[in-house]
């Protein structure tokens, strides 16, 4: 019961509810729309808000123990990527290209999930570890790098038997190589990981007292921020759920069961390592989040044979709207009862049978 | 007025915006180094574009190109981009007065 509470709470936010309030508007043909400038702008600012929260954060609890979770959170992503994949190909029969391209999506992580994570979190009162803004930056690329490697690999693969048997061109080859290091230089120098990790290193740098005079720009403005971009976000979504039809029904669902089994785990896993209860909601919502905002930007250059509308139209139309929604209170419910003192008893309890 | 034109050729392609860098590499190394871009809104063969994300808009990028060069370029890109990208060109005769920057 208290977890349908929980959504029901959830559903009466203003971002949740202007979201949906954007769905609308577009539903009804309106010129609603945010200025484009703003809604260029607030990505920016919501990761400048992510970073400065998280390197002040870092300062105050320090950084020693971010490295684990670092790595784990690294080898989670590669893993579910991987696993997004052969569910696409085998069960999906999706082409090469559709299933590498879906699998990051859905293996990299999502800046504004993780923004409206963090005001959920405010609202229950909940903090979370600050060094978690540094792996959302770290995990950013790691799912594309991953795909756009295998898709070379599997596309070099063919060319190779191909050659073998027609002779075809030595220079696909040489495309397919140039493709994946442009992609490296600029998923690592693109806009959103260098304003994310330079806001971390100024937050640590400046510290809570160095905060004080802009915080009300990067924090108390901070849901609010969100709030406008959720109506770009509604209009945008409600502007493509013609396009869900084409999505299919195996995407659809893939869409909500796939950041469902992620985000749980997440939420163990974390638990297991010991981070917060809002922490682990985070550490969660990270695996649970698809991208769409830098996966077009990136796919589309690494990986063109793909079709943007079943990426975008997914992780925007569904899988956004279902994390918000749905999946983060439930997480929020799954890591209050693995925190609860009960659990950490039966943890104890099961660690003491170990030792 | 007296004044001689140079024919040269207008290639102009209508694309996704994502897509503009591809193009303009292929203009690079056709050795072409001037154009113009600009942001437009539109609607056709994939439906409407140019709503909601910057990603999802449309670019048109207009280049003067001598005749030499043209079909090396066109090539390149009809090879490289049609079956991937959404996108549209067309070449049209222009005159200009100082055919040297071109």
């Amino acid at each position: 019961m208290e977890v349908l509470e929980l959504i029901q709470s959830n559903l009466l936010t203003p971002i949740v509810l202007f979201f949906l309030f954007g769905i609308i508007a577009a539903r009804i043909k309106s010129d609603l729309k945010i200025p484009e400038a703003i809604s260029e702008f607030l990505p920016i600012y919501l990761l400048a808000a992510i970073g400065l929260h998280g390197g002040v954060e870092m300062r105050n609890t320090g950084f020693e123990r971010m490295l684990v979770p670092m790595l784990v959170a690294i080898g989670l992503s590669l893993l579910f990527t991987l696993n997004h994949y052969q569910i696409l190909r085998r069960l999906g029969k999706f082409n090469l290209y559709d299933s590498y391209a879906l699998a990051s999506t859905y293996g990299a992580v999502g800046a504004v999930t993780f923004s409206v994570g963090l005001s959920f979190l405010r609202d229950q009162g909940v903090t979370s570890e600050g060094y978690l803004a540094a792996v959302l930056a770290v995990l950013e690329p790691v799912a594309f790098i991953l795909a756009i490697f295998m898709t070379n690999m599997a596309v070099a693969k063919q060319l190779r038997t191909k050659r073998q048997s027609s002779g075809g061109t030595e220079s696909d080859v040489g495309v397919q190589k140039m493709r994946l290091a442009g992609v490296l230089r600029e998923s690592v120098t693109g806009k959103a990981i260098v304003i994310l990790l330079g806001s971390i290193v100024i937050g640590y740098v400046i510290g809570s007292e160095g905060f004080e005079p802009i915080s009300i720009v990067f924090e108390e403005m901070f849901v609010g921020a969100i709030v406008i971009f959720m109506i770009e976000m509604g209009v945008i979504a409600g502007q493509r759920l013609e396009d869900i039809k084409k999505v299919g029904v195996f995407l659809s669902a893939f869409a909500i069961v796939m950041p469902t089994i992620n985000g749980m785990i997440g939420v163990l896993v974390a638990t297991a390592m010991g981070l917060s209860l809002g922490g682990s909601v985070m550490f969660g919502l990270l695996l649970a989040s698809a991208s769409f905002i830098a996966a077009p930007a990136v796919l589309r250059h690494a990986i063109p044979e793909a079709k943007p509308s079943l990426y975008i139209t997914s992780a925007l139309g569904i899988t956004f709207p279902y994390n918000i929604i749905v999946l983060l209170p439930v997480m929020f419910a799954v890591s209050t009862i693995t925190h609860g003192p009960e659990a950490i008893d039966l943890f104890r309890h099961v660690m003491g049978g170990w030792t | 007025m007296d004044v001689k034109l140079y024919k040269v050729k207008l290639l102009t392609v209508v694309c996704e915006i994502l897509a503009q860098k591809n193009v303009l590499g292929i203009l690079e190394r056709h050795d072409i180094r001037g154009y113009t871009t600009y942001e437009v809104h539109g609607k056709g063969a994939r439906g409407i574009r140019g709503q909601g994300l910057q990603n999802e808009k449309n670019a048109k990028i207009e280049v003067i190109v001598r005749e030499e060069k043209l079909s090396g370029v066109i090539e390149e890109i009809s090879q490289t981009m049609f079956a991937d990208y959404a996108l549209v060109l067309y070449v049209s005769d222009v005159g200009v007065v100082r055919t040297e920057k071109f």
